[in-house]
């Protein structure tokens, strides 16, 4: 790996935005391939960051601000992405269901699937159950996200599972619940395929699902 | 009668060691510095856009009986239905940290602040937790200085969407309590804006009535059986 994109990861882990900012722009600079920069740059070192979360050897405002320096380099490759017709690892819709207004940990789920270079559209909070569904199938993607935190609005996700199962014809689109009332007994009953206990497991989880690692 | 309770933010500003737990950093594990940098800056935001502001208003038994019934939808056996009866005194309450900091919130998040966003988060909902003890203690206090009551019973609060309590019981009690004095406003879901509010009913009497087995069947879809904590703490009073 070149050295200038271990130092886009190496910074990327550091949390400096601005190291993150300026490498990646010479990377460009230095006509470096697109996704070459996102994978072995950027994602590299959100994957390092998620792994040492995993491993309780750094801490969620570690993540994060790991986050934000990955989001600094990501805003200059957007474009190139798009102009090059790079496809990311996938789409996924994600949402807090309809009756409940926390987004904190499905904002922080949404965080690390984006670094993990997942396109995420972010339907935002109390989103009725046919919402998700529709998105889901309007914007081909390949697995839907649910979150709820009081456990009053956990069965929305039953609702979304239950309509998706009829919407949803080829059954290609997963489901993935979370949130701080749910269990993973709980997902199972409700037939959700995967359950992630937090926003770290979320990616492992959405990786395993559509089968890439 | 309603009574409005405004709080000194010194009441209810959360320690550095309890804002780290709450961003699941076990205690005595040190954070590197920029951390504690950010912890401080997102202490310093609190304290300037935090407004916290409560509401009290004192109800009878049988008053409660009817709030607690709400739309007809709590589970069928609660452990609240049996404490309230027992209690010597209830008063139904709302408190918000304040529009401002939820709005604090959501802007740092949508400029990729994700870090002090997620701080400032938990601050506030640590502060809110606070805030209700506040609270509980203020009808304590006063409720023994009005009655001349014994000094060994105790407070406890309880809000609905928990522990059988259907959420939808909110527009009862705002019904009762009208907390709109303070801000707060309750959408179509029976949530509270902003978001970073807390209502129910403060229970007050003998500690004994509030211990009870955690084996409801909504007990089963509970992960965190915080009501153990509680009741441990109320025990070792």
């Amino acid at each position: 790996m070149d050295i200038i994109l271990q130092k886009i990861s190496e910074y990327l882990q550091k949390g400096d935005e601005e190291k993150v900012f300026e490498l990646t722009k010479q990377a460009i600079g230095h006509n470096f391939d697109t996704k070459e920069i996102l994978d072995n740059g950027l994602i590299a070192g959100m994957n390092i960051i998620g792994e040492q979360f995993k491993k309780h050897e750094i801490f969620l405002p570690d993540v994060l601000m790991a986050a934000k320096a990955m989001y600094a380099g990501m805003d200059q490759l957007k474009p190139l992405l798009i102009k090059d017709g790079i496809q990311g690892m996938g789409k996924i819709v994600l949402g807090t269901v309809h009756g409940d207004l926390h987004d904190i940990g499905k904002n922080l789920v949404g965080i690390m699937l984006k670094g993990a270079g997942f396109e995420v559209i972010d339907l935002g909070r109390d989103v009725p159950a046919e919402k998700f569904v529709d998105t889901a199938l309007n914007e081909q993607v390949k697995v839907i996200g649910l979150s709820a935190l009081l456990t009053t609005t956990m069965s929305v996700m039953k609702e979304v599972i239950s309509i998706l199962k009829v919407k949803d014809t080829t059954n290609s689109i997963k489901t993935i619940v979370g949130g701080a009332p749910l269990s993973k007994d709980y997902a199972k009953e409700i037939g959700a395929d995967a359950y992630a206990y937090d926003s770290a497991n979320a990616v492992e989880s959405v990786k395993e699902l559509i089968g890439v690692n | 009668m309603s009574e409005i309770i405004n709080f000194n933010i010194s009441e209810i500003i959360p320690t550095r060691e309890e804002i780290l737990r709450e961003q699941g950093v076990s205690q005595g594990i040190e954070v590197k510095e920029k951390i504690n940098k950010l912890i401080l800056k997102a202490l310093d935001i609190f304290k300037s856009k935090a407004q916290p502001v409560g509401i009290l208003s004192e109800i009878s038994i049988k008053g409660f009986e009817e709030v607690f019934i709400g739309e007809g939808k709590n589970a069928k056996d609660t452990p609240l239905e049996n404490i309230f009866p027992q209690a010597d005194y209830l008063a139904l309450f709302a408190l918000t940290i304040s529009k401002k900091v939820s709005e604090t919130i959501s802007k740092f998040f949508k400029e990729n602040d994700f870090a002090i966003g997620s701080l400032l988060d938990s601050i506030a909902t640590l502060a809110s937790y606070k805030g209700t003890k506040v609270i509980e203690k203020y009808f304590q206090k006063s409720i023994q200085k009005k009655h001349l009551t014994k000094q060994e019973t105790t407070v406890l609060s309880y809000s609905p969407g928990y522990c059988g309590w259907h959420i939808s019981g909110q527009k009862k009690l705002f019904q009762f309590l009208r907390p709109e004095k303070i801000g707060l406003s309750l959408n179509a879901s029976f949530l509270m804006t902003p978001l970073k509010s807390v209502s129910g009913i403060i229970v007050y009497g003998k500690k004994e009535i509030h211990i009870f087995q955690d084996n409801y069947p909504f007990c089963l879809e509970c992960k965190t059986h915080s009501c153990r904590a509680r009741m441990k703490k109320l025990i070792n009073q």
